[in-house]
């Protein structure tokens, strides 16, 4: 079983000629999550989401506390949809998946089949990224992710780049896939609708990289961004931010 | 730019495969003129035509005639007058062979000093300056160095060949490499993509344009040096050839050689360098285009 242990996170990016004030991206983040759940954390832009992931995907390293990603007691793989596609132009959809994998496998390629399948692009495999709209890409970035049996999924606002139709048509295929393999999820997103449609627990994050609250989601899946269930929360959620723009406006002691 | 099928099978302005490329509406005679061979062939016209129009004005500029019946004695063999027979595959099979040993040393090495000067921060610290001077300096520069350096043989022609190419090679592809999308690269890290396909697909698949771009730079220098080299300081070659008919004051035999060379490096960039690269470059058609035109229509 997959577990991602995160304690007192802290991220403070120095000054730069652009940026001429230290940045604390994240403040002492702590979490814990375990099993087969889908976890989205939630919050505004600048609030520390991608450097979460960062860190978690061991892209970035962190300023200091700990953050542990293992299965069965060794370092997890991770498979990482990132806010573009990140397909690498000057190889066909196939080669792209099969870049994360050992290539002469043939077990390899049935697999990456497979994936490409599920989100429905069995039939472009021999096209180039440039020939695919994006988000085609996006849905080859998604299948990439499974095909390396991620323990654990990193998502970072895979559709905010999509347009709404495109999103919603990514977030069924998302949960379709995942409802079959019910990998380890950390999700990132502005999106309110997005993370309670998706999640079974919406992290939420305030700017300063800060968790201030959770809310945990026990709907049945897969579920509909207009169901009214998933509307009620959703409400929810935004009253949570908004007391907390409350506190944090009018200077009380935050909670 | 369109690629109609059957560009290749057009023999000639009135061929049967011409009404193919009409298409309903569009003027006939203007799409004959923007047809790809035609507007070659009237460049070649132009300068068959301002040739012939300097060799009235000045006796200097021997006719295009007298050339081309140069040239075929020298390639037949037969006599230039006295005892001077014609030579050609000789001097041309030399240039060659130095050319080719010259490249097959300055491109290796120009890829690894690109892939140095590339990845590690401290390599370009201390060689991306100087690989820009070298790269400044003018190819007789070289030319002059290796003959001072190698003497009158062969030595002095294949480096400054070499010493040429090793520049172009390595700061195109240091960029190249520079240039790979750090997205991609924070990918590669999160997936812990094996090295071997980091480097078949990232780095040689990033950077493939560039070294493109450098090989062809380093193939069209090369040769220049080569000529320059062979000039001054070789007993044998191209660049002897020419200047040996030059010092004899037979410009006809001079002009000769200059041609054969110019017909070398441009049969070379359009058969070779421009359908390899083409072939490379599948995935995005505006990659090749930016290298210039692409009148010879392979598609």
């Amino acid at each position: 079983m997959a577990t991602v242990l995160i304690e007192n996170l802290t991220k403070i990016y120095p000054p730069t000629v652009t940026h001429p004030h230290r940045v604390q991206a994240l403040g002492g983040v702590n979490m814990s999550i375990t099993g087969n759940v889908f976890v989205a954390v939630l919050g505004p832009s600048g609030s520390g989401k991608t450097t979460l992931l960062n860190i978690v995907a061991g892209v970035e390293t962190p300023t200091s506390g700990s953050v542990r990603a293992v299965q069965d007691g060794v370092p997890a793989q991770v498979g990482y949809v990132f806010q573009e596609p990140r397909l690498l132009p000057w190889r066909t959809v196939l080669n792209n998946m099969l870049y994360v994998k050992d290539r002469k496998s043939d077990r390899a390629r049935r697999e990456a089949e497979f994936y490409l399948t599920m989100v429905g692009l069995n039939e472009v495999a021999h096209l180039y990224p440039s020939q695919l709209s994006t988000g085609m890409q996006q849905r080859v970035g998604i299948a990439r992710a499974f095909l390396v049996n991620p323990d654990v999924l990193l998502m970072d606002e895979p559709f905010s780049h999509m347009d709404a139709l495109t999103g919603r048509s990514l977030r069924d295929y998302l949960q379709r896939v995942w409802l079959q393999t019910r990998k380890t999820a950390l999700f990132v997103t502005h999106d309110v609708g997005e993370a309670v449609e998706l999640a079974d627990r919406v992290l939420m994050l305030r700017p300063g990289g800060v968790i201030f609250d959770e809310i945990t989601i026990d709907l049945p899946r897969p579920r509909r961004a207009d169901d009214p269930a998933v509307k009620h929360v959703e409400t929810e959620v935004l009253r949570r931010f908004d007391s907390m723009e409350a506190v944090v406006r009018f200077g009380n002691q935050p909670r | 730019m369109t690629y109609a099928s059957g560009y290749q099978d057009i023999p000639t302005l009135s061929g049967p495969g011409m009404t193919a490329l009409q298409s309903p509406g569009a003027s006939g005679s203007r799409r004959i003129l923007r047809h790809p061979w035609v507007v070659q062939v009237i460049a070649v016209l132009v300068i068959v035509v301002v040739w012939q129009g300097l060799t009235v004005t000045s006796d200097r500029v021997p006719s295009i005639e007298k050339v081309l019946s140069f040239l075929w004695t020298e390639i037949s063999g037969g006599s230039h007058g006295g005892s001077l027979n014609g030579e050609f595959w000789g001097p041309l099979g030399l240039s060659l062979q130095r050319y080719v040993i010259g490249l097959a040393i300055g491109i290796p090495v120009g890829v690894v000093l690109g892939i140095v000067i590339g990845t590690s921060r401290w390599a370009r610290g201390l060689l991306n300056d100087t690989t820009l001077v070298l790269l400044a300096l003018p190819a007789v520069v070289w030319a002059f160095l290796a003959a001072l350096w190698f003497g009158l043989t062969s030595t002095a022609p294949v480096m400054a060949v070499a010493l040429t190419a090793i520049p172009f090679v390595a700061i195109n592809l240091s960029t190249g490499v520079r240039d790979i999308d750090p997205g991609l690269i924070e990918m590669s890290k999160s997936y812990r993509v094996s090295r071997r396909n980091q480097v078949t697909d990232l780095l040689i698949g990033g950077t493939l344009n560039n070294v493109f771009t450098g090989i062809r730079l380093a193939f069209m220098t090369g040769w220049n040096s080569l000529l320059i080299v062979e000039w001054f300081a070789a007993t044998a070659g191209v660049g002897w050839r020419a200047r040996f008919w030059y010092d004899a004051l037979r410009y006809a035999g001079f002009v000769a050689w200059i041609l054969v060379f110019v017909l070398l490096i441009t049969a070379l960039d359009r058969l070779v360098l421009r359908r390899l690269e083409r072939r490379s470059f599948r995935w995005n058609r505006q990659a090749t285009l930016t290298f210039g035109d692409d009148w010879d229509g392979v598609s």
